[in-house]
């Protein structure tokens, strides 16, 4: 029954990821103990039938393809479609390493790999939106509407960094599209877009013919009353991972069991690679509530609202509050730790305190030791 | 395609002295550690020691050990030559039996093994647990020179008419084989790991299968065969952590021993990984009210109680008030309010309602009628009923005698 294509969009935008967004672009982020940003999007377009993906990447791009590998995890790896990485072919050769100025102009970069989709619709997603879509649903009303894009937004206007936002009418249609805004309005894009393939092809051709490179301006504001853009409101949870302060704030939503519950759901399950560690292990010193804890983690000291990725060490009289640690932490004894991002490999040697603030998390880069 | 070295996994087994456990599955295909099965150990055994041509012997309800199984992947066994393969006893021209016994199970399958025309056969048994690097046991092998090694171990001489034992010569040849003696001569254990020159097991396996009196077993029979012909047959000693886990007391004690790593059962320790099949379920939660004490806990696993001593497979729910102790939980296990749960083991998907008493403290009571309680797959508890020690109920919750 399933005619939709995946392309998720993996290049360096505009962002406020501090030292997060230093070694890896947003859709390999690790999110919510052991999960990658770009999990998300995997599983929701598999859970639809979804066969075939593309991910379009540019820039920092070594961490996302160790991530993906050939596909296997989400059943990508396929003697026909599966997974397909998409470096900048065809592009690099005419504008060298710049960064894309815009998702048009990503497309025109991988042209014939877009004439080559077999599926007669495709679904465009970011890489850095964690969400559990039912996109089979969004695929039949997108069917039955008649529309010619349809775009999902959150029920919302959450301000947030490089943030696209619709204002529609009562019956779905969309007014217009606004990016820019000083205060957000109207409802905030998931910039998931589901449209036919066909369309998308002609889109793409007429902006590389008028070196139109903009997704949101030269298509969705340019065609806003030519086309039948319409909405599709999401009213659960929805991450777009684009500063250190949401990216904080969101994961630490998860703590709440029905968010969890929600993303989470057992009909639609977020597959990700599997870690090869051992179960968590808590010693009789050690003690850990309202967390999240991933296998292999090993708590001789005190952990609260914190979300542990595998293989974190904590060891004896570390404290350790409203923190995400992640792979392979190690907060040595009598450390303390509040308000922290910890990447990968960092070591916190012994009886080092380092403090953040909700409003303002510190965040220690891979491999640091402090 | 030419191997040097072919695994046989004995995987047949019924498992009867895990009772309930194994009502619906095979041994091997029993749930260990909280995340692992008991077959992960000599498959990621055999993937980490480099070998990656493997048959899986099976007959007894296989189902659940071959969907596990699948195509090999998370032991890295599903490479474009060998691989993992499930053998399940076949008929031919001539007609066809189960498998009679350790041996036959492998005569059965000579026409596999000669596919890979290999030099060496590494027999192993689907229900220890253990991290083994067999490609050193195949070099002592060839150093030895022998026909036979038998991997053996150092057992408290009390224990030693509990095994097979061998005697053995100042070169650590074997000189001399008894299965279960009353007055053990030595303390080597056998630790039923066997790396067999194939040329020569093919030939033992042969006259074995002519012999009608035979009970077609490797200990009591083909081994002892070879040593009467005086083929030269090694000891390699092993002194890493092993168990076999073939009864509910043995399966606990490994559980609880991967608790403390001075058992000697690391598995936190990645220089030798142990792989298991992923399921797709997010991190553990611990609850605003989890009490958590020396236990392990897997993805997918709510914890709002107390836990002590105790290992909890994935999926697991344990409510508030509820407390666990001393105790294994298979996955899926639930665990309503206010119940107490010691000393006990709860298959997948149990479910434990508020109130409930399951097993108890070896203290209060006489070690003649202390044991541990088990229930079976399935089996759900009414509110506040009580499962005393040492009793064990079917997955309609009804009790069974061991």
């Amino acid at each position: 029954m399933n005619g939709m294509h995946g392309i998720i969009f993996s290049y360096e935008k505009r962002n406020n990821l501090r030292e997060l967004g230093e070694i890896r672009s947003a859709s390999s982020i690790p999110f919510g103990g052991r999960y990658r940003a770009v999990d998300f999007a995997l599983s929701n377009l598999v859970n639809a039938g979804v066969t075939d993906v593309g991910v379009v990447l540019h820039g920092r791009y070594q961490s996302l393809l160790d991530h993906l590998g050939t596909g296997k995890d989400w059943d990508l790896s396929r003697k026909r479609g599966g997974l397909k990485i998409l470096p900048p072919f065809a592009y690099e050769q005419k504008k060298g390493d710049a960064a894309f100025r815009g998702k048009m102009e990503a497309l025109v970069g991988v042209r014939s790999y877009l004439q080559e989709i077999r599926q007669d619709y495709v679904v465009m997603m970011e890489g850095d939106l964690v969400v559990n879509l039912p996109l089979s649903d969004i695929y039949e009303e997108h069917l039955r509407s008649g529309a010619d894009i349809t775009m999902v937004c959150g029920a919302d206007s959450f301000e947030m960094e490089n943030g696209t936002y619709f204002e529609f009418d009562g019956g779905g249609r969309i007014t217009d599209v606004l990016y820019n805004l000083h205060t957000p309005r109207g409802y905030r894009g998931l910039e998931v877009y589901l449209l036919s393939t066909r369309l998308l092809l002609e889109l793409v051709d007429e902006c590389a013919a008028h070196d139109l490179f903009s997704w949101r301006r030269d298509v969705l504001q340019a065609k806003k009353d030519t086309l039948k853009l319409r909405s599709y409101v999401w009213g659960g949870f929805a991450a777009q991972i684009r500063s250190v302060k949401e990216y904080y704030d969101r994961s630490m939503q998860l703590l709440d069991p029905a968010i969890r519950a929600e993303l989470f759901c057992a009909e639609r399950p977020i597959r990700a690679k599997g870690a090869d560690k051992s179960s968590a292990y808590i010693s009789p010193s050690g003690s850990c509530v309202n967390s999240l804890v991933s296998d292999g983690c090993c708590i001789e000291g005190t952990v609260e609202n914190s979300i542990l990725f595998p293989g974190v060490v904590v060891e004896q009289g570390a404290r350790v509050r409203n923190c995400i640690l992640f792979k392979e932490t190690a907060v040595r004894r009598s450390a303390e730790l509040a308000h922290i991002i910890a990447d990968k490999n960092v070591e916190i040697l012994p009886d080092r305190t380092l403090i953040g603030h909700s409003s303002y998390p510190l965040v220690v880069a891979k491999r640091c030791r402090v | 395609m030419k191997k040097e070295c072919v695994a046989m996994l004995l995987a047949g087994g019924q498992g009867s002295r895990l009772y309930v456990l194994t009502g619906e599955m095979a041994k091997p295909a029993v749930p260990f550690g909280g995340k692992y099965r008991i077959i992960d150990f000599p498959l990621s055994n055999c993937c980490n020691s480099g070998i990656d041509t493997v048959g899986v012997l099976t007959q007894y309800r296989p189902l659940e050990l071959n969907s596990y199984i699948g195509s090999g992947q998370p032991w890295d066994l599903d490479g474009s030559s060998g691989g993992v393969h499930i053998l399940p006893p076949y008929m031919d021209s001539k007609g066809g039996t189960w498998y009679k016994g350790t041996a036959n199970a492998i005569y059965q399958n000579i026409g596999f093994i000669d596919l890979y025309d290999p030099e060496y056969v590494v027999v192993l048994s689907g229900d220890h647990i253990y991290k083994m690097d067999y490609h050193k046991m195949v070099a002592h092998h060839k150093e030895t020179g022998a026909e036979c090694t038998i991997s053996v171990m150092e057992v408290p001489w009390a224990e030693a008419p509990r095994f097979g034992i061998m005697s053995v010569d100042e070169r650590g040849m074997i000189t001399e084989f008894a299965e279960k003696p009353k007055e053990p001569k030595s303390n080597l254990a056998s630790m039923g790991i066997y790396v067999f020159s194939w040329q020569t097991l093919r030939r033992y396996l042969n006259e074995d299968e002519a012999n009608p009196n035979s009970e077609n077993d490797f200990g009591k029979n083909v081994i002892p065969a070879m040593l009467r012909d005086g083929q030269p047959m090694a000891a390699y000693r092993f002194s890493g952590y092993w168990k076999d886990v073939g009864t509910l007391e043995s399966l606990w004690d490994a559980n609880m021993d991967m608790l403390s790593p001075e058992s000697g059962l690391d598995l936190l320790d990645e220089s030798w990984p142990i792989y298991a099949r992923s399921i797709n379920v997010p991190s553990a939660y611990l609850g605003k009210h989890a009490s958590v004490s020396h236990s392990a806990f897997n993805r997918g696993s709510d914890i709002e109680g107390t836990v002590e001593n105790s290992v909890l497979s994935s999926g697991t729910r344990i409510a508030e008030g509820a407390r666990i102790s001393y105790s294994v939980l298979l996955p899926g296990a639930t665990v309503e309010s206010g119940a107490v749960v010691e000393y006990a083991i709860l298959g997948e998907n149990c479910h434990i309602g508020a109130n409930c008493r399951v097993g108890g403290a070896p203290e209060n009571l006489s070690p003649e009628v202390w044991g541990l309680s088990v229930l079976a797959p399935g089996c759900s508890l009414e509110a506040g009923r009580v499962v005393p020690p040492n009793v064990m109920l079917d997955r309609n919750g009804e009790e069974v005698t061991r």
